[in-house]
C-alpha cells in the first residue's frame, strides 16, 4: 500500500443501481395514505365518542349536576387523548430536515424534550379527568345503595385506577422515559462533537 | 428542477453518504430512499437560497442523524470474514475497509468526510453541518490522518 491513499477513488467505487423512481413515489404515497388513515381513525373515534356520550345522556337522564360534570370529564379525557395522539402530537414532533446538522440536532433535542413533557402531561391529565369524572358520576347512582355498597364500589374503582396508575402506567412511562432519555443523551453527545 | 433529474444525478452520491454513515447496504438504501421522499415533498418549496446540492446533502445528512432515534439500526462495522482474511489487498477490499473505517468514526465526522470525499466544497460542508469553514478544514485533515493510520494498521496486520 502506498503512503498516499487515494480515498476519493476508493470512495467512488461504491455504487448501487437506483431503484425505479416509481418506488419512491409509491413509498411516499403509502406514507401519505398512512397519515390520512390516522386522521380518519381519529375522526371516527371522536364521532363514536360523541354518539356514545349523547346516547348515554339520553338513556340515563342524569339528574344531578355531579353526574353531568363527571360524565363530561370522562368523555373529555377520551377526546383529549384521541386528539393529542392522532393530530396534535404528530404536528409538535415534526422536524425540519432542511436545516444544517447543528441546528437539526438542537431541534431534535428540543422535540424529544417536548415529547417527554407531552407524554407525561397528557397521561396525568387523562387519569385525573377520568378518575375525577368517575368519582362524580357514581354519586347519583350510588346514593340509592347502602353505605357499604357505596364504600365498596369507590374502593374497587380507586384500587383499579391506582393499579393502572402506579403499576402499569408507571412502568410504561418509566420505559418510555428511559428510551427518550437515551436518545436525548446520544443526540447531545453527537451535538458536542460539533462543539469540540 | 425536475425530480427525476435530481434522482438520477444524486442517487449514488446520497447513497454513498448514507453508506459512509451506516456501512450497511440495505440500511443505506433505505435512508437514501427516505431522503428522496423528503426531497420530492419539499422540492416545490425550494427557493434556490442555497445550491441544490447543498440542500440535498443537508436533507441526506439529517436523515442519517435521524438514525440516532432508531436505536436498532446501529452501524454494522464488522467486515465479512472472507474479506477480512484476505492477505492481498485489492481495490474492492480497500473500498470496504474505507467504508468500515468511516462508519467507526464519530457521527459528525462520518458526515464531514463523506461530503469531502463526495467532492463537496468545504464552504458548502460548513453550510451543511453548521460548522465554520476553518473548523471543517481542520477536521477533514484530522479525519484523513485517522483513516490513513487505520489503513496502515490493517496493512501491518495482514
Amino acid at each position: 500500500m502506498s503512503n498516499t491513499i487515494d480515498f476519493k477513488a476508493l470512495w467512488n467505487r461504491e455504487e448501487t443501481s437506483a431503484p425505479d423512481v416509481r418506488q419512491i413515489f409509491a413509498r411516499a404515497n403509502k406514507l401519505n395514505r398512512n397519515s390520512r388513515r390516522k386522521i380518519m381513525v381519529c375522526n371516527i373515534l371522536l364521532i363514536l365518542t360523541i354518539i356514545f356520550y349523547a346516547f348515554m345522556w339520553w338513556y340515563f337522564h342524569p339528574q344531578l349536576i355531579t353526574t353531568k360534570i363527571g360524565w363530561t370529564l370522562m368523555i373529555g379525557a377520551m377526546v383529549m387523548y384521541v386528539i393529542s395522539n392522532y393530530q396534535l402530537y404528530p404536528l409538535l414532533i415534526k422536524a425540519d430536515m432542511e436545516t444544517d446538522s447543528h441546528a437539526f440536532l438542537l431541534q431534535m433535542i428540543r422535540i424529544k424534550h417536548k415529547q417527554e413533557f407531552i407524554d407525561n402531561m397528557i397521561i396525568k391529565l387523562y387519569f385525573l379527568m377520568l378518575g375525577g369524572g368517575l368519582g362524580l358520576y357514581y354519586i347519583e347512582y350510588l346514593k340509592r345503595g347502602t353505605l357499604l355498597l357505596q364504600l365498596s364500589i369507590y374502593c374497587v374503582t380507586l384500587a383499579l385506577l391506582a393499579l393502572n396508575w402506579f403499576y402499569m402506567q408507571e412502568r410504561k412511562t418509566r420505559k418510555q422515559h428511559k428510551a427518550i432519555n437515551d436518545v436525548i443523551n446520544k443526540l447531545e453527545e453527537v451535538n458536542r462533537q460539533l462543539l469540540d | 428542477m425536475v425530480f427525476e433529474d435530481i434522482y438520477r444525478d444524486y442517487w449514488n452520491k446520497v447513497f454513498r453518504i448514507c453508506m459512509g454513515y451506516v456501512n450497511d447496504t440495505d440500511v443505506a438504501k433505505d435512508i437514501a430512499q427516505e431522503t428522496f421522499i423528503n426531497i420530492w415533498k419539499q422540492l416545490p418549496n425550494f427557493r434556490n437560497e442555497s445550491a441544490i446540492g447543498t440542500w440535498i446533502f443537508r436533507i441526506a445528512s439529517n436523515n442519517c442523524l435521524r438514525q440516532i432515534e432508531r436505536q436498532n439500526r446501529m452501524p454494522k462495522t464488522e467486515l465479512p470474514e472472507q474479506i477480512e482474511d484476505k492477505h492481498e489487498p485489492d481495490k474492492e477490499w480497500q473500498t470496504k475497509l474505507l467504508y468500515k473505517c468511516i462508519a467507526e468514526l464519530p457521527e459528525t465526522d462520518r458526515i464531514i468526510i463523506s461530503l469531502e470525499l463526495e467532492d463537496v466544497k468545504q464552504a458548502e460542508i460548513a453550510k451543511i453541518t453548521g460548522l465554520s469553514e476553518s473548523n471543517v478544514r481542520v477536521r477533514i485533515y484530522r479525519i484523513k490522518e485517522k483513516l490513513t493510520l487505520k489503513f496502515k494498521q490493517h496493512e501491518q496486520h495482514n
